[in-house]
């Protein structure tokens, strides 16, 4: 226990006073080296090691750990000995951003990196001399540390330290054989040739750093007052004299507005409750979309406010002259707490741009995707060649001297307008990677293959309940399906009551706790759905095959059984634990609702009976129908307890467009609301409310629920309003009265109306979040929308990670009952609230990239349209939200929601004729609470209410930095009427599915049009390309023609 | 420097110690002829001295006097230089009392005051370097000085200090550690029965945790014991090699 030998004296100086401070320091003689070469045990704990097949190891000087971490983390490098020294650098002089990505670069499994405590080592630790510097020194202790390390291995391992420091290759370079002190840029020359991504990195950040010592040598006028120091900032947000929140760029109006949301504490003490204006880049001060900022108010004289209007992103807001609404609270940042820079997509000027911005040609400003973030100012000679391309870069730093932020380029994307490049582009811009998985992840995964076929354990077998003859076990899901992840039973016990049964895909089984795999998982959090494709958080080995519950085949399950009396439903009791099934039958929704309507002639709709007898068939169809007639019973019995304490019917207007692996598109089914959906929903919610009920019990400080709060009543004052408007009341006080007002606003003759207010009531509420018990008081664990105490979600762990601790934690539970220990090693409630809060944020991640694909298809579609001519382009909108200059409108038939303007930039306002048809004519618009009048000079005037019906046409503004974006337009202020009168919903959606179709297709036309013209005619393809004239697009017309045929009857096929 | 690490992914504090590791002590008993025991510790940089004159005659108000038991008084003062700001502390401030107080409470646990009924024990401890656990090193020398000066205790009083980072008990907290502000425990033992003779917190600290940080302080208490052990051996054996026999 006592090992501790020495300690030392440290000089330091605080706040410009020279104060002398002695701290200890222990040192010892065993300090794990971590390598798998060292023979004693000692050095090689549990935990991470190096990897065994590296042919060297590589030592990071500590400029190199802070100036290229970038490169260090590429995957490939392999063997790299982080030292303590340089790690703490990184912690004191590039602050905690930079040292947490080092952090988690040495806890991530798959990166072959290690942390020596050198300064804790005895041989290794080195006192600093006196008036030696404090770079030299870390220097000296680095390369002592690599040497020690070489001669601990027993001089088998070559160790190599880089450095960028030339006077310490000149003194070390030779000083010990085996330990080689070479410059950074040498070793990858060296060692790493054929690593482009690495030379290209390093090439990037070198460049802008001499940019950067260049410009602090020039320094010209600030464009900007300098950051407060961090004390200063931390006493005025203690005092109350500055505020810290999160600054949010409000995306139509970049380049002015911004708004502070006020954090935590400060909300409280300020009194203040909107949020703060930021107006202008000048008090933005250099912070960016994201960063948590210090603001400090402005005097009221000088207080702003919001603007109502319309506008485009041009940025010639100036010309709308609007007079903006009330005054609200302002302030300038006076600091930044935490810089949230990620990875930024950017568009490069095209070449007229380029030469207008003039003096340095290798200084080059190019455009975020994302209109909340700055032009970035970047240096490359690769600016024509990256023209066309969507580009990924990083900002390095933004010096109070420059206007923009300086960055640097990382890695090309795809070309603008290409479909996979935007989607990239999507990911990117939302965080996602989505690299496939490795080897050493597959290695992981079990085996099912024809020769090889999976089967259940023995072992397994005696641990697990087998519920493989005695119970009915189907599944209801959409047609298509892989990843079936829960199947449901029903039966009679012998004394008369009911037994229902929810048993959920056992994962955990296969994912064992910090495995590479479920390393992979956590980071990924959920499977993302995008319009076309998705990208797991599983193989697909486990995603589609093993842990798919599907019919016909033994699968390991996690089941939740409760006995329920055979007249009230009340439930007697609950059963957890791990299970065998054999799915009987795998449903499609239609299936299931023709057997609860008593609909027996869909009989050859399953597979599964179609093998049998007549006779046979009969009965196991009754029986089958039995049980999803209980369950529907069953269903709507928990559903209308649930109801009684008010639940709420919500509706979001995304229409979800889900695809099979093949993009297949017929395969799509309309989500029609039929029963069956309600009745599978009703009992998955169920389990999760009594698994919540269960974790939360046995691990009453580290359970993982879902939280889902209520609502801040001032939020729905827009619901209120626009319910007035249509003689609606609504009472918001309590989701149980508000879901009974929602219930009674229904407009028979209009059921868009209805849906409209549902989904603002779900804009005006608060996400549901993932959450630990320990963080959070017992009474906000509350489920607003579903009325439920207690939620978690346990019922997909395919296709979510927190389904997988929620297993985990509901199997610890179990076992804790059974007073077995508890083998598996449950995050604390510290960890769990830190992966909470990353989980939280990949969902929000997932949906945004949801929509936006989404979006991307919308516009993919319409692009290509003549809007004047097409039959498609034109639409029945509804108008939600009225603006000074324009009104807000939702198209149901293709979901889209956007804005129409009833001025337009010449000033000029919109004016129907009396067929309805619409003209623009000089006049001046009328805004008041729930209508809008625009009256022409003429005299004449039309007025839009909320809700009001009218024509528009679809158009696509095309982008070259930015996402394309649907604009509507107003053509007539009656209703739109639709040849055919399809009913509603369904065409919508059916109309979404073709229009994914048509893109898709599209897109592959394209790709082989490019292909045809290549074999063929090489040469004129080149020319025409780079002079991008209108022959080319007459041949790629014409081939497109061609394609569109063969394409079209292959796909039949 | 918002960020000081307290413990590095590595398990390591930030002077090197791992989290249930003590400082250095190193400890010497008889300092001063003139008093009936004197002692003096250093834990770290943490450097103290106590002194202790008695049994004796109860000095000034003879009310004060208790029939049964004799009166421990205690005195705490720390020198103007042992802070990194130099600061002069005036005799009976706040906190010299409220030390004062702990330290009394702490020796009538320890000592068998029914052996002495209407006396008094002055115990006065000085603190010369303040790195940390001052509670603790003054209990620490004061038990050598009551042991030096033959006054019958139960047991050793053993003291130390324990914080809790992220969710791992630290024992023996350093000024570093202290100046962080999470929680911490204060913790005197009579080591060989584990009867706890005073433990002090005052921030908040959730009460599942408790126990960990609790079982941290005694075993670090343990450790102080053994260490001490061997001082008062030590001093023990020279003493008789100058009383020649």
């Amino acid at each position: 226990m006592l090992q501790k030998r020495e300690k030392v004296l440290l000089l330091r100086t605080f706040r410009g006073r020279s104060l002398r401070l002695v701290r200890e320091h222990y040192v010892r003689a065993r300090v794990p080296c971590l390598s798998p070469l060292c023979p004693q045990p000692a050095c090689r704990p549990d935990g991470k090691l190096l990897s065994s097949d590296a042919t060297h190891y590589v030592v990071p000087d500590w400029k190199v750990v802070q100036d290229f971490l970038e490169v260090l983390e590429l995957p490939e490098l392999r063997g790299v000995v982080f030292m303590q020294t340089a790690c703490q650098a990184v912690q004191h002089q590039r602050g905690r951003r930079q040292y947490n990505k080092l952090r988690n670069l040495l806890k991530d499994a798959r990166h072959d990196c290690i942390l020596f405590a050198n300064e804790f080592q005895q041989c290794c630790y080195l006192p600093r001399e006196r008036g030696e510097s404090l770079e030299k020194w870390q220097t000296r202790s680095i390369y002592k540390a690599a040497v020690w390390y070489y001669h601990h291995l027993q001089n088998k391992m070559p160790i190599l330290m880089v450095t960028e420091d030339e006077e310490a290759i000149q003194q070390y370079g030779s000083e010990t054989e085996g330990v080689f002190v070479i410059s950074f840029k040498n070793y990858l020359d060296n060692f790493w040739p054929d690593l482009k991504a690495a030379h290209e990195l390093c090439d990037s950040i070198l460049q802008s750093r001499r940019e950067r010592e260049r410009e602090s040598q020039e320094s010209h006028r600030k464009e900007y007052p300098e950051h407060l120091p961090l004390e200063v900032l931390e006493a005025g947000i203690k005092s109350g004299r500055y505020i810290q929140g999160i600054l949010n760029v409000n995306k139509h109006r970049a380049q002015v507005e911004a708004f502070v949301r006020l954090q935590g504490a400060s909300s409280k003490d300020s009194g203040l409750l909107s949020d703060i204006l930021i107006h202008g880049m000048k008090a933005r001060n250099r912070s960016i979309h994201g960063d948590v900022v210090v603001v400090e108010l402005l005097p009221r004289n000088e207080w702003k406010g919001r603007t109502a209007a319309l506008s485009e992103n041009d940025g010639d807001d100036k010309a709308l002259g609007e007079s903006p609404s009330e005054p609200m609270p302002t302030g300038r940042v006076v600091g930044i707490l935490q810089k949230n820079w990620r990875d930024y997509v950017v568009t490069f000027p095209s070449k007229e741009e380029v030469q207008s911005q003039g003096k340095n040609p290798q200084k080059i400003l190019v455009t975020p995707w994302d209109y909340r973030i700055p032009k970035i100012r970047i240096s490359t000679q690769q600016a024509e060649a990256l023209q066309d391309f969507r580009v990924v870069v990083r900002i390095d730093s933004w010096e109070s001297t420059s206007v923009y932020p300086n960055g640097h380029f990382v890695r090309v994307l795809g070309r603008i307008g290409d479909l996979e490049g935007e989607i990239a582009t999507i990911l990117v811009e939302n965080s996602i990677s989505v690299v496939p998985f490795s080897e050493a992840q597959m290695c992981e995964m079990p085996v099912n293959t024809p020769e090889h076929p999976w089967t259940v354990s023995p072992e397994e077998e005696q641990g697990r309940k087998d519920l493989r003859k005695t119970l009915l076990v189907f599944s209801i899901d959409p047609k298509g399906c892989e990843d079936v992840d829960d199947t449901l039973s029903v039966r009679t016990l012998n004394d008369g009551n009911l037994e229902l049964g929810v048993h959920i895909a056992d994962v955990t089984h296969f994912v064992a706790p910090n495995s590479y795999i479920d390393i992979e998982a956590r980071t990924r959090a959920t499977t993302y759905y995008l319009a076309d494709r998705r990208y797991d958080m599983l193989p697909s080995v486990l995603s589609t095959d093993l842990c798919s519950l599907l019919g016909g085949v033994d699968r390991y399950a996690v089941s939740v059984l409760w006995e329920l009396d055979k007249t009230s439903y009340e439930i007697r009791r609950v059963w957890y634990g791990r299970t065998i099934i054999r799915s009987a039958y795998k449903l499609f929704y239609e299936v299931a609702q023709e057997l609860l309507d008593g609909n027996f002639s869909v009989v050859e709709e399953i597979p599964e009976l179609r093998a049998l007898d007549e006779e046979s068939r009969r009965t196991r169809l009754e029986e089958l129908a039995w049980a999803v007639g209980k369950l529907t019973d069953i269903a709507r019995h928990v559903r209308a307890k649930r109801n009684r304490c008010g639940a709420l019917e919500l509706e979001g207007v995304e229409v979800h467009i889900q695809l099979d692996e093949k993009k297949n598109i017929h395969d799509l089914i309309p989500k029609q609301p039929l029963e069956v959906h309600e009745t599978v929903a009703e009992c998955m919610i169920l389990a999760n409310h009594w698994v919540a009920r269960k974790i939360w019990e046995s691990f009453p400080h580290q359970a993982l629920l879902r939280q889902h709060p209520p609502p801040h009543q001032e939020f729905f004052s827009e619901l209120r309003e626009c319910a007035r408007a249509k003689g609606f009341f609504m009472d918001t006080r309590s989701n149980k009265t508000l879901a009974d007002s929602l219930d009674k606003a229904n407009d028979p003759g209009d059921p868009v109306v209805n849906r409209l207010l549902r989904s603002m009531a779900t804009q005006a509420m608060a996400n549901a979040l993932y959450f630990s018990t320990g963080s959070c008081a017992e009474e906000e664990f509350h489920h607003y929308g579903l009325a439920l105490d207690k939620y978690t979600h346990f019922t997909s762990p395919i296709r979510r990670y927190s389904d997988i601790i929620v297993h985990r934690l509901l199997l610890a539970a179990i076992s804790k009952d059974k007073k077995m220990e508890i083998k598996e090693n449950l995050f604390s409630n510290k960890d769990l609230e830190e992966l909470c809060r990353h989980i939280n944020n990949r969902n929000r991640a997932a949906q945004r990239a949801q929509k936006q694909s989404t979006e991307l298809f919308q516009c993919m579609y319409f692009r290509d349209r003549d809007p004047e001519a097409e039959e498609r382009c034109t639409s029945d909108g509804v108008i939600y939200s009225i603006r000074t200059n324009g009104v807000l409108l939702f198209l149901p038939r293709f979901g889209i929601k956007g804005a129409a303007y009833l001025k337009n930039k010449d000033g000029l306002v919109i004016s129907c004729g009396p067929d309805g048809h619409s003209e623009w004519k000089p006049g001046s618009l009328q805004r008041s609470q729930n209508k809008i009048t625009s009256t022409t000079t003429e005299g004449a005037s039309v007025t839009f209410h909320l809700f009001d019906h009218v024509t528009v046409r679809i158009s696509v503004q095309a982008s070259r930095c930015h996402s394309d974006i649907i604009r509507l337009e107003i053509i007539s202020n009656k209703l739109h009427m639709t040849p055919g009168a399809e009913p509603f919903l369904q065409s919508a959606l059916l109309l979404k599915s073709d229009l994914v179709k048509e893109v898709t297709r599209s897109v592959e036309e394209a790709q082989l049009a490019q292909e045809v013209p290549r074999d063929s005619i090489q040469e004129e393809y080149q020319e025409y390309r780079q002079t991008k004239g209108k022959s080319l697009y007459m041949l790629l017309e014409e081939i497109r023609d061609l394609a569109l045929l063969d394409v079209s009857s292959s796909c039949r096929i | 420097m918002a960020g000081l690490e307290l413990l590095s992914d590595q398990g390591y504090r930030v002077d090197g110690r791992r989290a249930g590791e003590l400082r250095k002590i190193q400890a010497r008993m008889g300092v001063f002829a003139q008093a009936d025991g004197s002692a003096y510790i250093e834990q770290g940089n943490t450097k103290a001295l106590a002194v202790v004159y008695g049994p004796h005659e109860i000095r000034g108000s003879r009310a004060r006097a208790l029939p049964d038991r004799a009166l421990v008084n205690c005195q705490y003062s720390s020198a103007t230089f042992s802070t990194g700001e130099r600061k002069r502390r005036p005799h009976g401030d706040r906190k010299s009392c409220e030390m004062g107080l702990q330290l009394r409470q702490t020796f009538e646990a320890a000592i068998l005051t029914q052996l002495h009924p209407r006396s008094q024990i002055d115990i006065y401890v000085q603190v010369l370097q303040a790195d940390g656990g001052t509670y603790a090193a003054c209990v620490n020398a004061a038990t050598l000085a009551v042991l030096d000066a033959g006054i019958p205790m139960r047991d050793f009083v053993c003291a130390c200090s324990a914080g809790f980072v992220d969710g791992t008990a630290l024992a023996d907290l350093s000024h570093v550690e202290e100046a962080a502000g999470g929680p911490q425990l204060a913790l005197a033992l009579l080591p060989a029965s584990g009867q706890i003779a005073l433990l002090e917190m005052d921030a908040r600290l959730h009460e599942d945790h408790l126990e960990h940080v609790l079982e941290a302080a005694a075993q670090a208490a343990q450790g102080v014991h053994t260490l001490l052990d061997r001082v008062v051996r030590q001093h023990v054996r020279e003493a008789s090699i100058l009383l020649g026999d």
